[in-house]
């Protein structure tokens, strides 16, 4: 992605300015990003309490701890759950629906409504959504209860939230809820860059819609596509405010994935090196995944 | 366009159920915010006698008590922190985008991967050990806990954000600026900066709403009233009102009330800035 348009070696004078253009932004990335993210892979082969000073090397210990955790395989499922649902809701239903409102099926002022409308849930902050969503979601009282008495199917009313099987799928629907039009409206813009003839090209030819979409829309946006599909893979992995305001991890840790499993464990069962364990587990994932990416672009 | 089609019957059954879909997302996306600001009028037995209905008495109280219980504060702390986050982080990152851009120095490509690479790294991996630095220093329950890593996380993709915008901006005015004998600062704030208020404007709109609603970091790096951002303050307001529905969501529509009036009003600036960087 960088371009290569250095046509003659800067000489060291050169070198100095630029690096003194770009040091503020480096040494900030250096002190709260970069370095903290590796002195956590050092944490995690230590045994110790928050303030203590007391660190027994344990060596790989802690990830074999995890390793034979139960909660540590239901986070790490919870994860992948909410990352394939994501990327089916917010890659897939959200293209469908930016190529259908940039159809001009509609006329621009519904479409317009229709895009702020489905807009609106993302610029929320994540824990209102979820205690209104927790509100929502309360049996006998809550709004969704109450649809569902008054629609007579009052046999599916659960305690969404407080039962471990559906736990998980409830925040992860209240996600898909907030989410699903944001990357709707990054794909309409991508849509737009799109040039038109070629769907006139097709119309005239007689092409439906949905040839249109298949043959034009999606190869259009494949850039887009691929790089929504990271970012949402990547959300999926670092979720955490959502599920912590809603479940907690809970019932009795159903919920758990991994973000509130080191949080919980760093800041209330007070297991720091252990915490850093599974922290380092998610630097690893996420390295992983950007590699990907930079392979995939190179690809193309 | 319908009309050209081989089955116009199905074509118009087709936009029927089009208009149904896109109708019911509306409503399922813009009612739980009609249903927050409708029950924040209620007291707590009217909400469990009728949800759905309009309050029979409007209590308007329930959001002065809501707004007296500290909403006040955490919106100040949030704007404070938000403010001074951007700032920082738009400054950074215009000049790491301009040398970048315009500067020829040695590793330049290996430190844009090193800027960017920081996008794919999530807060927690960093979390503990930024939690000691934070206590050892005494920055531990201060502004600076949320403004600090708040700006180091943005950066990445701030700078790509303002970084392929300047790529656009032609060499030839800043070769014309060097040949009249403008330094490199004098052509960053005279001609470049200028031209980039648009994409800044962007910028600074996505980065203000990521600051605003933050959680990790306040959650981890604050515990007083006094400094708790509005994102946090909500999470303690909400605990300490489970009985008082009626208040309880005075405070949470309180707590949302700037952003989604500013959405509603420019709501097409909004989408626009916050969906930059969709197509490079």
């Amino acid at each position: 992605m960088p371009d290569s348009q250095d046509p003659i070696r800067a000489t060291w004078r050169q070198s100095l300015q630029g690096w003194l253009w770009v040091a503020p932004a480096l040494l900030f990335l250096a002190v709260f990003v970069y370095g903290p993210a590796l002195t956590n892979i050092r944490f995690s082969l230590f045994s110790f309490s928050a303030m203590s000073l007391d660190w027994d090397f344990v060596g790989f210990e802690n990830y074999l701890r995890l390793w034979n955790d139960p909660r540590f395989m239901t986070a790490l499922t919870n994860n992948a759950a909410y990352a394939a649902i994501s990327v089916t809701c917010q890659v897939g239903i959200a293209l469908v629906l930016a190529a259908v409102l940039e159809a001009r099926i509609f006329p621009d002022f519904s479409a317009n409504l229709f895009r702020t409308a489905l807009f609106l849930p993302s610029i929320l902050p994540v824990v209102v959504v979820g205690l209104v969503w927790q509100l929502l979601l309360t049996p006998m009282t809550g709004l969704i209860d109450q649809i569902l008495w008054e629609t007579g199917l009052s046999s599916w009313s659960k305690a969404w939230l407080g039962e471990p099987d559906t736990a998980i799928f409830a925040v992860i629907f209240v996600s898909q809820w907030q989410w699903t039009g944001y990357i709707m409206a990054l794909f309409m813009v991508a849509i737009r860059a799109v040039p038109r003839d070629l769907y006139e090209a097709m119309e005239i030819d007689g092409a439906s819609g949905v040839q249109q979409f298949w043959h034009i829309t999606v190869p259009g946006v494949r850039e887009t596509i691929l790089i929504v599909t990271i970012v949402t893979i990547l959300g999926s992995l670092k979720v955490f405010d959502i599920v912590w305001v809603m479940t907690a991890g809970g019932p009795n840790h159903a919920s758990e994935v991994l973000g509130t499993m080191m949080y919980r464990a760093a800041f209330r069962d007070d297991m720091v090196g252990y915490s850093s364990a599974i922290a380092t587990v998610i630097f690893f994932i996420a390295l992983t995944i950007g590699l990907v990416q930079i392979k995939l672009q190179k690809d193309r | 366009m319908a009309a050209a089609r081989p089955f116009p019957a199905l074509a118009v059954l087709n936009r029927i159920l089009l208009w149904a879909v896109f109708l019911t997302l509306a409503v399922i996306c813009v009612y739980p915010m009609v249903w927050l600001f409708l029950n924040a009028f209620k007291t707590t037995n009217d909400m469990f006698a009728a949800t759905w209905g309009l309050p029979k008495v409007w209590h308007w109280e329930n959001f002065s008590t809501a707004w007296n219980y500290g909403i006040s504060r955490y919106l100040l702390n949030s704007l404070v922190v938000t403010t001074a986050t951007v700032v920082v982080e738009l400054s950074l990152a215009t000049m790491a985008a301009y040398a970048l851009v315009v500067l020829n120095f040695r590793a330049k490509a290996a430190i844009y991967t090193l800027i960017l690479g920081g996008a794919i790294l999530p807060p927690e991996v960093s979390l503990i050990p930024l939690f000691r630095v934070m206590a050892e220093t005494g920055l531990y329950n201060t502004y600076f806990a949320l403004i600090l890593p708040n700006v180091a996380f943005g950066l990445p993709f701030t700078t790509f954000l303002i970084r392929a915008y300047m790529t656009g901006i032609p060499g030839e005015l800043r070769e014309a600026a060097l040949m009249d004998g403008a330094g490199e600062a004098r052509i960053f704030r005279e001609v470049y900066l200028p031209l980039c208020r648009p994409i800044l404007a962007s910028a600074g709109l996505i980065s203000a709403m990521r600051v605003w609603n933050e959680f990790i970091f306040a959650l981890t790096f604050v515990e007083s009233e006094s400094v708790k951002t509005v994102t946090i303050g909500v999470m303690s307001f909400a605990v300490a009102l489970r009985a008082d529905w009626g208040v309880l969501m005075a405070g949470l529509a309180l707590s949302i009330l700037p952003i989604l009036a500013t959405f509603l009003v420019m709501q097409r600036q909004f989408v626009g800035g916050l969906t930059s960087g969709a197509v490079k």
